[in-house]
């Protein structure tokens, strides 16, 4: 009788984790492995074919002529960078501007943070008539990207400057009254008191806008289906396109996934790396 | 000093303007009839209700009160969206899928997060890092073979396919396991001494004491589920089980669409968690603050 129960002591550890640790391994690695078997193959999962053709998928997306992936990559870099210094350059002057209000605080995180909370879905539909209504924007094939990343910056400001006030409010006062006394001015009290202090908090924000602007995939899908001319499609969107609106490229499409891993995974380190040195619920 | 709080003030309402104007156009258009719209897709305030137009036909002249519709009321799209549109349907599908995603994550990663914090088991340390290792895949990336799996496991165009993947999040166990991990253990030890085993540790003592961090991941949790698109339009082609996302995009690319309606729609799909964010918010923003969560 002894034994079992210490048995049961033993095995309840593993009851508790079991159900979570079992759906998020079998939905990541287990999944990746699949993933990895795929883009192997010749694989057509409607059909139910499929044949070993080694890593011709990639050789596919990187050689061949007819392969959108170097063109998927471009404007999907082109939207990155946008999205990053789009984001940079709103999201923590709201921050500052912010603080410096004082007062309606509340109410501008309220007003700023609405988009956060917003499914993708309506904000694309909504954007479609305002860029519609002002200048066709979605229908140049030179604006419809930076249009696109303007979106994807108007959406995230909020949620980041919320963020960066965090990081803000944490940097003791103490630092900025030495200055004051040292005669250093606003500008000075910027670049070598509050940006230096800032450090975690721009990185942490430039790699997750990098990351999330990899993915775009909502924006794209509902406002220019890639297009005009190709001038939006970007790399999740090829990815969907060829996995489930062309018939039998499941295959290169995982290709395209591992690629785009690939490209990713230095800023998801890098991302790891800052989320294991933040502090939380301290 | 006082210069520059005032333009900081004015800068933020002006910010704050531009944040509302696309919520006061989906708004304002979602009142608007199709003639409305068509005429005029700027205006924030549908013709039959503008001052000059009432004007305009208080003096026996022409005006948009004449048009064919003038006589909708306000709430004539809404009623309509769910009458012929099936919005009430799409609604009535992202609330099961947000609910149950929700309890039963909540679920899975309390007991994950609890024995990662509190028990000594062998492979603890390694099956936790494994468990993180697991944040490091990028959605776009699980796609295809998250539909493989759910392929295999034949819920293809079923509610469960849509709800599965999101039963347990790594996030979610690592943010729990923290906020388990600050409750003094001399909590638990005087309750095992009450003869509480490890369920009733859980959920007498740990449970109510870590309330805030299980509500910020509840209501995050709720969210992403509401707003998930790419997910069910992948694993979904039945329309009675499309949630509400999935079925405003199929207006996307219909140059015929009554879009006054779909803004309707569209109101009807954002305001849920606008409510929830504003009674809900001081959780958000802090578990925000915190962690740097992503809805």
């Amino acid at each position: 009788m002894a034994s079992r129960a210490l048995w049961a002591q033993r095995l309840l550890p593993y009851l508790y984790i079991g159900p979570a640790l079992t759906v998020a391994c079998v939905f990541s690695f287990v999944s990746m492995g699949i993933s990895m078997w795929v883009s192997l193959h010749d694989f057509d999962a409607f059909a139910g074919a499929s044949e070993f053709v080694g890593f011709d998928n990639y050789h596919r997306a990187l050689y061949s002529d007819d392969s959108y992936f170097w063109l998927a990559m471009r404007h999907t870099a082109v939207y990155v960078v946008l999205s990053v210094c789009g984001t940079l350059l709103t999201a923590l002057p709201l921050a500052l501007l912010c603080l410096r209000a004082k007062v309606g605080q509340a109410l501008f995180r309220t007003l700023y943070f609405l988009p956060s909370i917003t499914p993708g879905v309506v904000l694309a539909l909504v954007f479609y008539h305002i860029f519609g209504n002002y200048g066709q924007l979605l229908d140049n094939s030179w604006t419809a990207l930076p249009a696109l990343s303007l979106l994807g910056v108007w959406a995230g400001a909020g949620y980041n400057m919320v963020i960066f006030l965090a990081g803000l409010t944490e940097i003791p006062q103490l630092l900025y009254d030495a200055a004051v006394v040292d005669g250093a001015n606003r500008w000075q009290q910027f670049r070598h008191i509050t940006l230096p202090m800032l450090r975690n908090t721009l990185v942490f924000v430039t790699v997750m806008t990098i990351i999330g602007s990899f993915q775009v995939f909502t924006s794209v899908y509902i406002m220019t289906s890639g297009g005009p001319e190709r001038s939006t499609e970007v790399i999740a969107y090829s990815i969907f396109v060829n996995a489930f609106a062309v018939a039998g490229q499941m295959g290169y499409a995982s290709a395209l996934a591992w690629l785009l891993f690939a490209v990713i995974f230095v800023f998801v380190f890098l991302q790891m790396r800052v989320f294991r040195s933040r502090r939380i619920y301290d | 000093m006082k210069g520059s709080r005032r333009i900081a003030l004015v800068a933020m309402t002006l910010g704050a303007l531009l944040m509302v104007y696309p919520y006061a156009y989906m708004v304002g258009s979602s009142m608007k009839t199709r003639k409305e719209f068509a005429e005029d897709r700027r205006s924030l305030i549908p013709s039959r209700y503008q001052i000059g137009e009432q004007l305009a036909h208080f003096q026996g002249e022409p005006s948009a009160l004449d048009w064919p519709g003038a006589d909708w009321s306000m709430w004539r799209n809404y009623v309509d969206a769910i009458r012929y549109g099936g919005i009430d349907r799409y609604l009535g599908n992202s609330f099961i899928y947000a609910v149950v995603i929700t309890s039963i994550q909540l679920f899975f990663n309390i007991l994950a997060a609890y024995a990662f914090a509190r028990m000594r088991f062998f492979g603890r340390d390694l099956l936790f890092g494994m468990l993180l290792a697991t944040m490091m895949v990028p959605p776009a990336v699980l796609l295809i073979p998250n539909f493989l799996v759910i392929r295999e496991l034949g819920l293809v165009d079923t509610l469960w396919g849509v709800i599965i993947p999101g039963f347990a999040g790594a996030f979610g166990i690592f943010l729990l396991r923290q906020a388990f991990l600050n409750i003094p253990a001399e909590l638990e030890h005087a309750a095992r001494i009450d003869g509480c085993g490890s369920w009733g540790i859980l959920t007498n003592v740990v449970l109510p004491l870590s309330k805030p961090a299980i509500i910020t991941l509840g209501l995050f949790t709720f969210m992403g589920a509401w707003n998930m698109f790419e997910w069910p339009l992948v694993v979904l082609s039945n329309q009675d089980y499309y949630p509400l996302t999935v079925g405003l995009s199929l207006f996307r690319s219909e140059t015929t669409a009554d879009w006054p309606r779909v803004f309707a729609a569209s109101v009807m799909g954002a305001a849920p968690l606008i409510v929830l964010f504003l009674v809900a918010q001081r959780y958000l923003v802090g578990g925000i603050s915190l962690s740097g969560m992503k809805t």
